[in-house]
């Protein structure tokens, strides 16, 4: 049970939290939680304290998708309050229940609900202490802006806080209680402004760079010049005499020093006289695509139908391509940053992970200490995009501090983050479809490369095929990876799609057929049709054989069971195609945050433009090239478009993500787009490279 | 003793060869400016120093002694936000929020030298600073909305 969020008294809502309920749809997830035995916790939702303030708790974090806000909103409209009387605990295992963690875009949905159920077992409360205080029954009694009222004289109230001053009640969160209807929502579905804009704006925010904590020693951690380098010799002599430094800390494989400011650990480091052995493999990613193919195992059959052979008999004509798609880094503008501080046998770490309750875990296990003696805080986190999963920094701090004696900061610089963050796999897909002469599909093969590592469900994310195709067989494999691979914002989606879908603008040339037209004739999902009509719409999609010389682009997309279609339209800047006007229809079911939907579907789109045309790692014999902004090139604010979202869900579906369908089919938009300006295909990323 | 003029306050530097981001972070604890690169190529530690904005990752205390600098903690004035700060509010330009300290910073400086600039003139003078999440649009909305607001109070 956690306890401080019960300090102060007032109405306190707990509810069970399975730990480890059924994993989410996102891949990373499941492998690092599919395994976790269900075991149950009570913890506390929310609070209203004797002063009718109103907090509630989430394991969650934010990193930039508005979560705070959108959980704020939920909680407002149970209780009948404005949103900025609402504040939100996010992501300290302390003080908030058990969470797996915060991926795809499920967040909002999963905790909001929970949050909307304390909050209307709050409510229900409230009437009940109501009807004693003002002595009408229940019936007669509603909540409004912080009070509770006669229905017939709105005079006769009391205030949430009068309610509870002095008392402390603690009422179990009811599962199936009634929550308030969407026609009743006065927060929910609105464009209100961000809680905490003005944290933001003011530079009070606070994320894992920004934490200092007194006694604090900064370190410089020895990296490998390569993947798989090992160290064979190491003197710390100079860098041990170097002013500022506390120790050089030598614990198995990591090597730091620490010292008294940042400055000095850096130059202290830069002392060290480390020898390294460097692996054979002189690999690149010039070699990558060969590798791909070559190294693919564990075949996996997505979707299998009829007969492949039979269809590309029955069909007019066959079309056969191949797709590849490099390495891309995830960089976040906040690199990693981890404090640790050790109080006796207890532990208290500082980092931005996506994944406070699994980085205890991980913590407890690497110390031999119970998960209640480790506290992990989640503060604002400055993008994560999947990646911030994986936190070793976190771990490093800590086995650092325990050495020192004293509280230890680690942080990347920028370098260390793209060299040592993880990367997107890397994909070679290669296409075979056989369709009719009016654009009808009868086969689709689509096979799939994806350099996963040992973990090959990333490459099944989106690799289905929506279009109807009576013979159809899409299989992954895993392929070997010679840089690290993680998460990254849609992960296999974006990329499966990619191939999919510019192989569709392929079928659409070869026929003759409108791209958007050549889709609604082998579309038979309705909410998939919505968004791609009405996009198309709102683009002002004018139906023409392809390629039209126009520079306009359009593709479809299917990602954590939100649907979006998406149309581009191209200029042409010196040597170089700029995106100059996107449209999207996004399809996420229930809106509770639109604002917070379009400002994340215009991020998507964004980062999207940036594998499109211009992210690749470069490597060369487990290094990373391009592991800095000199030479890695993200989009600009000179580069980017301008963005229309339309939101087109339906308020009875349930809620979905918003967070990661935007990129989704941006890419293969921009490379349709690129055809119809050109009449060049565009098989593979990023663009800007192969455009002359 | 060095010392150097922060959000109109003197503070003491402790040598001229500190690195200005390192100073105001970790020696100040004014983390509003952020770590983005240390290379100059993003923006997110950018500070002004009498008025013009400055990569603080790349200048060091000695560079600005004489100077007055105004980070993001010291942009409001007397607890009313700058006009940039408040549209950018407005216009919910923000996701992480981590870049966005630098494109006040780098904004408020370009609306200081010039109450009223074109559309493009604000992309290029916030083309060096980066947003990760893609939030573009809504900054551009956000200055030009600031620059009319400026521009009609001039
Ligand atoms: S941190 Fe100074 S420009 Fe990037
Ligand atoms: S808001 Fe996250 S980097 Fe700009």
């Amino acid at each position: 049970m956690i306890e401080q969020a019960k300090n102060g008294g007032g109405l306190i809502i707990v509810g069970e939290v399975a730990m480890g309920f059924p994993p989410p749809r996102t891949s990373y997830a499941r492998a690092a939680y599919g395994n976790t035995e269900p075991n149950t916790q009570s913890a506390t939702w929310l609070r209203i304290g004797q002063d009718g303030s109103v907090t509630a708790y989430a394991g969650k974090v934010e990193y930039g998708q508005g979560i705070r806000s959108g959980l704020a909103m939920e909680v407002a409209d149970e209780l009948r309050l404005p949103l900025d009387a609402v504040e939100v605990v996010l992501g300290d295992t302390d003080r908030t229940p058990w969470d797996m963690g915060t991926f795809g875009s499920q967040s909002t949905a999963r905790a909001g609900l929970q949050l909307r159920k304390a909050a209307a077992t709050a409510r229900e409360a409230l009437l009940e202490l109501a009807a004693d205080h003002l002595d009408l029954p229940v019936a007669d009694l509603t909540c409004a802006n912080g009070q509770v009222a006669s229905v017939q004289d709105s005079g006769h109230s009391v205030t949430y806080g009068d309610l509870l001053s002095e008392k402390t009640i603690e009422r179990d969160l009811v599962e199936d209680i009634e929550l308030t209807p969407e026609s009743k929502f006065t927060v929910m579905g609105t464009d209100a402004l961000r809680i905490d804009a003005i944290d933001q704006v003011t530079g009070k925010a606070t994320y894992s760079q920004d934490i200092i904590v007194e006694n604090m020693l900064y370190a410089a951690v020895l990296r490998r010049p390569s993947v798989d380098a090992k160290l064979l010799d190491l003197d710390t002599t100079a860098a041990e005499h170097m002013p500022g430094v506390q120790q050089v800390v030598r614990d198995n494989h990591l090597i730091a020093v620490l010292a008294e400011t940042d400055e000095q650990a850096e130059r202290s480091s830069a002392t060290l006289q480390a020898q390294w052995e460097e692996q054979e493999d002189r690999s690149s990613q010039l070699d990558l695509p060969e590798l791909l193919k070559k190294s693919g195992g564990d075949p996996f059959t997505v979707q299998e139908a009829g007969s492949l052979e039979e269809g590309f008999r029955e069909a007019d004509e066959l079309l056969e391509a191949t797709y590849y798609i490099p390495y891309v880094s995830t960089v976040p503008m906040e690199p990693r940053a981890a404090v640790a501080r050790w109080d006796g046998d207890k532990l208290t770490v500082w980092a931005g992970t996506q994944r406070p309750f699994g980085l205890r875990t991980e913590l407890a296990g690497r110390f031999e200490i119970d998960e209640s003696n480790v506290r992990v805080i989640a503060p604002e986190i400055g993008g994560g995009f999947g990646s911030k999963s994986l936190y070793p920094t976190a771990h490093e701090a800590a086995r650092l501090a325990r050495v020192a004696g004293r509280p230890v900061r680690v942080a990347h610089t920028r370098g260390e983050e793209m060299q040592w963050g993880t990367v997107r796999p890397a994909a070679l897909i290669e296409v075979k479809s056989g369709f009719k002469s009016d654009g009808t599909l009868v086969a689709w093969q689509f096979d799939a490369y994806h350099a996963t590592n040992e973990r090959p469900f990333i490459g099944r994310r989106g690799s289905d095929t929506p279009y109807t195709t009576p013979h159809v067989k899409v299989t992954t494999y895993s392929s070997q990876s010679p840089l690290r691979v993680g998460s990254y914002r849609s992960l296999g989606g974006a990329v499966n799609h990619f191939a999919r879908e510019v192989h569709m603008d392929e079928i659409a040339e070869a026929t003759g057929i409108d791209p958007v037209e050549l889709r609604l004739r082998n579309l038979r999902e309705p909410r998939f049709r919505r968004v791609l009509e009405s996009a198309a719409d709102a683009f002002g999609w004018e139906a023409k054989q392809p390629p039209s010389k126009r520079g306009v682009g359009v593709a479809i997309g299917l990602d954590v069971g939100s649907y979006i279609a998406t149309c581009v339209e191209l200029g042409v800047q010196g040597a170089e195609v700029r995106v100059e006007r996107v449209t999207a229809a996004l399809d996420c079911g229930l809106t509770v945050n639109p604002e917070g939907a379009k400002n994340q579907t215009e991020g998507g789109i964004v980062m999207g433009m940036g594998t499109a045309l211009y992210e690749a790692v470069d490597f060369q014999a487990g290094t990373v090239l391009t592991a800095g902004f000199a030479r890695y090139r993200v989009p600009r604010i000179n580069n980017a478009p301008q963005i229309e979202t339309v939101l087109v869900g339906d308020p009875e579906t349930p809620s979905t993500g918003a967070g990661e369908p935007g990129i989704v089919p941006i890419a293969a938009a921009i490379s349709n787009a690129v055809f119809d300006l050109t009449g060049k295909r565009q098989r593979e990323l990023p663009i800007q490279r192969h455009l002359r | 003793m060095l010392s150097v003029t922060v959000n109109g306050e003197e503070q003491d530097a402790p040598e001229a060869g500190r690195n200005l981001l390192s100073f105001l972070r970790f020696d100040l604890g004014l983390t509003g400016s952020k770590y983005g690169c240390g290379e100059g190529l993003c923006g997110a530690c950018t500070v002004l120093v009498d008025g013009q904005p400055l990569r603080a990752c790349m200048a060091t205390v000695g560079s600005v002694v004489g100077g007055s600098i105004t980070t993001i903690e010291g942009l409001a004035q007397d607890g009313d936000l700058h006009p940039v700060q408040q549209a950018f509010i407005d216009e919910s330009a923000m996701q992480c929020g981590y870049c966005i300290p630098g494109f006040i910073m780098t904004a408020a400086g370009l609306l200081g030298r010039d109450a009223s600039p074109s559309s493009a003139q604000i992309r290029e003078a916030l083309a060096e600073n980066m947003c990760r999440c893609g939030t573009y649009m809504r900054i551009q909305r956000a200055v030009e909305r600031a620059s009319g607001q400026l521009g009609g109070s001039a």
